[in-house]
């Protein structure tokens, strides 16, 4: 018995080896360069709690958390909200759309194109006096100035927001529809024999019983929206332009480590925004069990 | 800095991939027919491609070449440096990082034997010569080239409005800001415009009193005259006379060429002016001519000029040196020996690319009798070379990349109206501030 169980610890050794070289060690290191003054050559100088004293009083940092949690929010509300509209649509029995399997392939293509590429698309297309999308609305009537997109924190931010929305709605429609082919389509035919309307059917069946799913999505959207990086990185100067708007977090210790040769201080940076993940998950999780405690 | 290999590294990056997979099997089916050398090469541009093949040719040898964007490439090969795995053999370094480079282990001393490249000293440009040094006097890197800037106009357009387009006197209108915005004011009113953007005048606020941003005690400086770059920006900005293409931007290439859209019906726009709209000038150094303009204009091609700006300047620059751990000293010493004084080959490229050489026997020798057709037979390289000799490099630091980017980004938002300029200047010194602590800013 006792050799067999050796045999058990060789095979899982791999993936354990990769997860700590990987993983685990750079965490550490990340932690111990936290304390440092590491600029990413020759020695680190230990400096203890320094970096973290300046990390509370950066407003540069704040800024950062609230840059990140306003393009979240705008990414998250429209992305969910057309991919709940389009699984509404595509589950309605009564409706029973055709072409699932082709639109559900054309929803998630945005997810397969490179952020760099996206980027420089966005970037053409929200150009401002050569932009496609002024010209476009220029000559419906709508604007009779060219906007600015991505010059003006507003716009600049919600830009962001919406990309983001049309990258990854189609992700979150294949979730939701797994979460509604998922519910008894008994529920569905008991509604219909009792007369339910769709609003009620909607309202009573269906987003109950899709509650975990969508709170699935939530924790999900959450954890990555609060690393939002690549996007703001690439689609203005790469520092967070304009005036400060788009600089997320991520890209806040992106810079501070590979820009400005800050790693100790980049490392901080990073423990801070790790400290927030914990903290947001913390407050789901709870508000998700006070929940099941009631339906219970 | 060349952003413009940025906007092109999709395609160049595409080529690396393919050029580097054909390597790999060439090196598997030639060991069999003796052993080829292979040598890697790290750069930010795709300029070495060519020499590259000439190299091949001449060693019988295979040489690696990856191309990373400007912008990531120092962030890529720092930690390859660092730890020696999967070093290149040779790799560049551009003005904007050069001096932090030469001061680290990662270039071989090119001050010692084998090499003794101090014997060359005087065969080169004193500052190009000089910026491959660091402080303790130890040369790290030699260049091919040198890179003075200039304006490179339209003839057609300056023959129309101005009235000549010979660049002595294109160059007379153009030595103060306040000629050439008059010039700017002839123009617009003429139906052009004076630049695509209004990132062009940055250079000619720094040339009026070249400092570095950072001084030797770690201060910084920011002086009366690079403030008027403020000024400088929004008055081409209220006075309408750039075309709003943004440097690097698509229709800023496309102005090179022709016409671009710019009136589309905007109300802020004069109603009188046309849809269209052409842009007179560029301001660009040296390697703007082969790896900008001709690559991006066509139809344009033999009416373009070059000519002073109001002050002197310089842009960017190319440096190379072997990797201290190189286990190919010797073969990629012979690559920068023959990229930077082999008399030969510079005089091929240089009458090839009109690549502005800073090594001293070749550009002698073809100076006088040079011509550019695209500039209609301007003798282009006596102009830089003369501009060339005005090059300060005491005011380059390693701080600029950076500092450059937020203070341009300051200025924009003061031509935006987003901040007084006051209100810009104070943000700057925070930026600057939170990037480099150790970095004195003036008490604000």
């Amino acid at each position: 018995m006792k050799r067999l169980d050796k045999f058990g610890y060789i095979f899982i050794a791999p993936f354990f080896l990769v997860f700590i070289t990987f993983t685990i060690y750079p965490i550490l290191l990340t932690f111990y360069y936290s304390f440092t003054s590491y600029s990413g050559r020759g020695e680190a100088e230990f400096i203890g709690l320094a970096n973290y004293a300046r990390l509370l009083t950066d407003s540069y940092f704040y800024q950062a958390f609230y840059n990140t949690m306003y393009i979240w929010g705008i990414n998250f509300f429209f992305q969910l909200g057309i991919a709940l509209l389009l699984a509404i649509l595509f589950s309605d029995i009564r409706l029973k759309m055709k072409g699932l399997g082709f639109f559900r392939a054309v929803f998630y293509l945005p997810n397969l194109i490179t952020m760099a590429s996206v980027a420089l698309l966005f970037g053409i297309l929200l150009g401002w006096h050569h932009g496609t999308i002024n010209h476009l609305l220029l000559d419906l009537g709508i604007i009779s100035q060219p906007i600015n997109w991505l010059n003006d924190p507003t716009t600049a931010r919600w830009s962001v927001g919406l990309i983001g929305a049309w990258m990854w709605f189609g992700h979150t429609f294949i979730i939701l529809m797994a979460g509604i082919s998922g519910i008894s389509k008994d529920y569905f035919e008991a509604a219909l024999i009792d007369g339910a309307n769709r609003w009620q059917t909607l309202t009573r069946v269906t987003l109950p019983l899709l509650k975990p799913i969508m709170l699935y999505v939530l924790i999900t959207s959450l954890i990555g929206g609060l690393q939002i990086f690549d996007l703001p990185m690439l689609i203005t100067d790469g520092m967070g332009a304009p005036q400060g708007s788009l600089n997320t977090m991520v890209l806040y210790l992106y810079n501070q480590a590979f820009r400005f040769d800050n790693y100790g201080y980049a490392a901080a940076v990073a423990y801070g925004l790790f400290m927030i993940t914990v903290l947001f998950s913390f407050i789901t999780f709870k508000s998700m069990y006070r929940k099941n405690v009631k339906e219970g | 800095m060349k952003k413009v290999l940025s906007l092109s590294m999709v395609s160049m990056l595409a080529l690396g991939v393919t050029t580097a997979c054909g390597d790999d099997e060439s090196a598997a089916g030639s060991e069999n027919s003796g052993d080829r050398e292979k040598l890697t090469i790290w750069s930010f541009t795709d300029e070495l491609e060519e020499p590259i093949e000439i190299f091949e040719e001449r060693h019988d040898v295979d040489i690696d070449l990856t191309i990373i964007p400007i912008e990531d490439y120092p962030t890529r090969l720092r930690p390859v440096l660092e730890n020696g795995t999967g070093a290149p053999d040779i790799f560049t370094g551009e003005l904007a990082f050069i001096k932090d480079w030469v001061e680290q282990d990662y270039w071989e001393d090119l001050s010692q034997e084998p090499y003794n490249a101090e014997e060359l000293a005087d065969d080169y440009i004193e500052y190009v010569f000089e910026m491959g040094r660091n402080s303790e006097g130890t040369l790290k890197a030699l260049s091919w080239q040198t890179t003075p800037g200039g304006i490179f106009y339209r003839r057609s357009i300056a023959e129309e409005v101005l009235g000549t387009d010979d660049p002595e006197a294109i160059g007379e209108r153009f030595s103060t800001m306040e000629g050439m915005f008059e010039v700017g004011e002839e123009l617009k009113s003429a139906g052009y415009r004076l630049f695509p953007d209004e990132g062009a005048v940055r250079w000619f606020s720094q040339g009026q009193n070249p400092q570095p941003w950072v001084n030797e005690n770690d201060e910084l400086v920011l002086t009366e005259e690079r403030k008027n770059h403020f000024d400088y920006a929004k008055e081409l900005r209220d006075k309408d006379m750039t075309a709003f293409a943004p440097e690097w931007s698509p229709a800023w290439f496309a102005a090179m060429d022709g016409k671009i859209n710019y009136n589309a019906g905007w109300d802020e726009v004069d109603e009188d002016a046309s849809n269209e709209v052409e842009v007179f000038s560029y301001a660009l150094p040296t390697w703007g001519l082969h790896s900008v303009l001709k690559i991006n204009a066509e139809e344009t091609a033999g009416d373009w000029a070059v000519t002073n700006a109001p002050t002197p300047y310089f842009w960017g620059g190319t440096w190379l040196g072997i990797y201290s751990g190189s286990d190919q000293k010797d073969l990629a010493w012979e690559f920068v020996k023959m990229m930077t004084h082999d008399e030969e080959f510079l005089t091929d490229w240089a009458l090839d690319t009109g690549d502005v050489l800073a090594y001293l026997p070749v550009t002698e020798e073809i100076k006088d009798e040079f011509q550019d057709e695209f500039l209609a037979g301007q003798n282009n390289y006596k102009f830089f070379l003369e501009e060339a000799e005005s090059i300060d490099p005491d005011t380059v630091t390693r701080y600029d990349q950076q500092i450059d980017a937020m203070f341009g980004s300051m200025v924009e938002d003061y031509v935006e109206g987003a901040k007084t300029k006051e209100e810009a200047i104070d943000e700057f010194y925070n930026l600057v501030r939170n990037a480099y602590p150790h970095i004195q800013v003036p008490n604000q």
